[in-house]
């Protein structure tokens, strides 16, 4: 089928005015369902093994690899702990709440730490001449990689410094850890802030104070509010810097690392964990997006 | 409002800066510059970009400090050193500046908040402000729901409600459409009638300088060039610049050959004209000088001639090209001292076979060059 055709006698034959060639037909429609079946498969790739895994989680043998024989005995072990029951392959001495209250602990700590650092940055940034550098500055240590820039601040600190490892350390690493990205959400808004808006209010008669109070916190809100999540959840999930900052101390990360590579009875349990952790992180989101993006009516 | 009236009876100005020089790093943008206003007058600052009046508008406000300052005071009131947020005035930006956070009736009464003013008296005088720019009912808007004429409108809300001595306008029409411009200088001009109060506004536009304002001050680069009613920047300009810029359509440039009784005789080619003396000081015999006729002046004969007689400047001339603009018909007619354009308003006066023009003296001015032959 020629192209010539579109254009030659179309009085004669009609149907040929609005089908284009059968070649390019096919070729269009296998070049758009290849890239669906590619987008399909990449989603596929990152969700089903959070999906098998929650299967698994309340499956009554889940190291066997395969559902079945539903069960909620893993979240019971995990809360009310357990000691091994007779008759049972697994179980153990499993205890999740003293990880679980320290990351807590850590990851408001960090969050409050990066809502407040954000903002500071956040609103003096844009008004500098040097703000480009300055941004990069802040942002280079997102391409540090975690065990490196851990072990460096360890060995600042231990072995430099001399000073003793504890709770705090774990709050500056993951404050470290964490600051970054809370600052380039916290930019996304301060940046388009309009710095004329600061003039108007002192025109209107507000001093510096009630126009940081009343004209740059509301704006800058949704920047803040990012800002703390990030800190709270980069805070909750961080591994790498709590390995050498920790003395001691063990975050639900950390737990569950350690957890899951020992070889004892307590995995079932992970399956279990992991799912809470991950309904928790995406409700919290869910929260997240609804409290701070929304546009007020 | 009492104290205000009870000041102003001493006839001192509102507004009185002295001496005000400011630089941003090399570039003077005011040059040693000094203004006053009077109690409730409309007064317009008038000049190209970069000419100076937008800052001297924020060294009123407070939003920049001068390099270098004689005095600032408003009605009365020493605030040479005194931050924005203290200063009795208040400004209606470019950009309108509104908060984006608040609606429309938080936003007009932002500055009675910031004054203390109970729940129940900011909102009343806020629906009055409303009233007032003709946005009743608006009040529980966002903002951005509003048009941009409505914006403006809010942000002049925003600003009359504390009652300032002083209302600020910077290029306040500049963002909106040929038509809502119209409209909104006739409301401006009447809502400055009711309220009494001093408005200072900046412009580019001479047409809306000469619309609304009382007294104009022209500036360039800087300085002050002239200042007066619209009348005396439109038919008296000091030199060709404020000629150029008030938009004479004819500058003609020549010889001053003599001036008496405040009529000048210049020569222009091999042709004498003569026009009104309205350069600031009279320039010496011989020094070259600027004839400025407006094109609507210009008027069209079928007889010819040469000269002047009987209070006319007459030169021979034949036709050019027309453009036809609707109201009124452009011509622009070949000179033996180059195209003069005539403004021809009414049909029966255009003529085919023409062959000179001619204009009173009395409708043309005379004017020395342009400072630095700008």
């Amino acid at each position: 089928m020629a192209h010539s055709d579109f254009t030659a006698n179309k009085a004669d034959r009609p149907f040929l005015v609005s089908r284009p060639p059968l070649l390019r037909r096919f070729s269009e429609s296998w070049s758009s369902s290849a890239s669906a079946g590619i987008g399909y498969l990449v989603l596929g790739i990152i969700y089903f093994p959070i999906l098998w895994l929650m299967i698994l989680s309340i499956s009554g043998e889940p190291l066997t690899g395969f559902p079945g024989e539903w069960t909620l005995r893993w979240y019971e072990n995990m809360f009310f702990g357990s000691g091994q029951r007779e008759g049972e392959a697994y179980g153990g001495d499993f205890n999740i709440l003293d990880p679980l209250l320290l990351s807590i602990l850590l990851a408001v700590i960090t969050s409050v730490a990066c809502m407040l650092a954000s903002l500071a940055v956040g609103s003096v940034l844009p008004r500098i001449s040097l703000r480009g550098p300055f941004l990069m500055t802040f942002l280079m240590p997102l391409m540090v990689p975690g065990i490196v820039a851990g072990m460096s601040i360890f060995l600042f600190f231990r072995i430099g410094l001399h000073f003793k490892m504890g709770l705090w350390s774990l709050v500056l690493a993951h404050f470290i850890w964490a600051f970054p990205f809370a600052l380039l959400a916290m930019m996304v808004v301060a940046s388009r802030f309009d710095q004329r808006l600061l003039e108007a209010a002192s025109d209107l008669g507000a001093s510096k104070l009630e126009r940081f109070w009343q004209v740059e916190i509301p704006i800058l809100k949704p920047g803040i509010f990012a800002a703390g999540f990030f800190g709270f959840l980069l805070s909750f999930n961080e591994l790498p810097f709590s390995i050498f900052m920790r003395a001691g101390e063990i975050t639900l990360p950390l737990y569950l690392w350690i957890q899951s590579g020992a070889h004892n009875t307590s995995i079932p349990l992970i399956f279990a964990l992991s799912t809470l952790i991950t309904i928790a992180s995406i409700f919290l989101t869910f929260i997240a997006i609804r409290v701070g993006f929304s546009e007020k009516k | 409002m009492t104290e205000t009236k009870a000041k102003g009876s001493d006839g001192a100005p509102i507004l009185e800066v002295v001496d005000t020089t400011h630089r941003f790093g090399e570039v003077v943008a005011l040059d040693n510059v000094s203004v006053t206003a009077r109690r409730g007058e409309f007064l317009t600052l008038l000049g190209e970009s970069g000419s100076g009046k937008t800052t001297l508008l924020r060294i009123v406000a407070g939003l920049e400090r001068p390099t270098l300052v004689g005095r600032i005071s408003i009605d009365g009131d020493d605030v040479t050193h005194t931050p924005a947020n203290k200063r009795n005035c208040t400004t209606v930006f470019q950009h309108y500046a509104l908060f984006p956070h608040m609606s429309v009736g938080q936003n007009i009464e932002y500055g009675l908040r910031l004054r203390g003013e109970s729940k129940g008296a900011r909102r009343k005088s806020a629906e009055r402000a409303l009233d007032m720019v003709r946005l009743t009912g608006l009040y529980d808007r966002r903002v951005h729901q509003l048009s941009g004429g409505q914006r403006q409108r809010v942000a002049l809300a925003r600003a009359i409600v504390t009652e300032p001595a002083i209302l600020l306008l910077d290029e306040p029409l500049g963002a909106l459409d040929e038509k809502l411009r119209v409209d909104m200088q006739v409301e401006l001009k009447d809502l400055h009638e009711r309220l009494g109060i001093t408005f200072i506004y900046v412009t580019h536009s001479q047409e809306e300088a000469l619309t609304m304002s009382d007294r104009i001050i022209l500036m360039q680069r800087g300085e002050i060039i002239q200042e007066g009613p619209p009348t005396d920047l439109f038919d008296r300009p000091v030199n060709q610049f404020v000629a150029d810029f008030m938009g004479v359509e004819n500058l003609l440039e020549g010889t001053l050959e003599a001036v008496s009784e405040g009529l000048a005789r210049v020569r222009i080619g091999e042709h004498f004209l003569t026009g009104i003396w309205s350069g600031a000081e009279v320039s010496a015999e011989g020094s070259p000088v600027c004839l400025a006729v407006r094109a609507e002046r210009v008027r069209l004969s079928n007889t010819g001639g040469d000269g002047q007689d009987d209070g006319i400047n007459r030169l021979p001339c034949s036709s050019g090209v027309t453009i036809y603009k609707g109201k009124y018909v452009d011509r622009t007619l070949d000179t033996d001292i180059g195209q003069i354009k005539a403004r021809i308003w009414d049909r029966d006066a255009d003529l085919v076979d023409l062959a000179s023009l001619w204009w009173r003296q009395d409708e043309c001015a005379v004017t020395q060059m342009a400072a630095g032959g700008g």
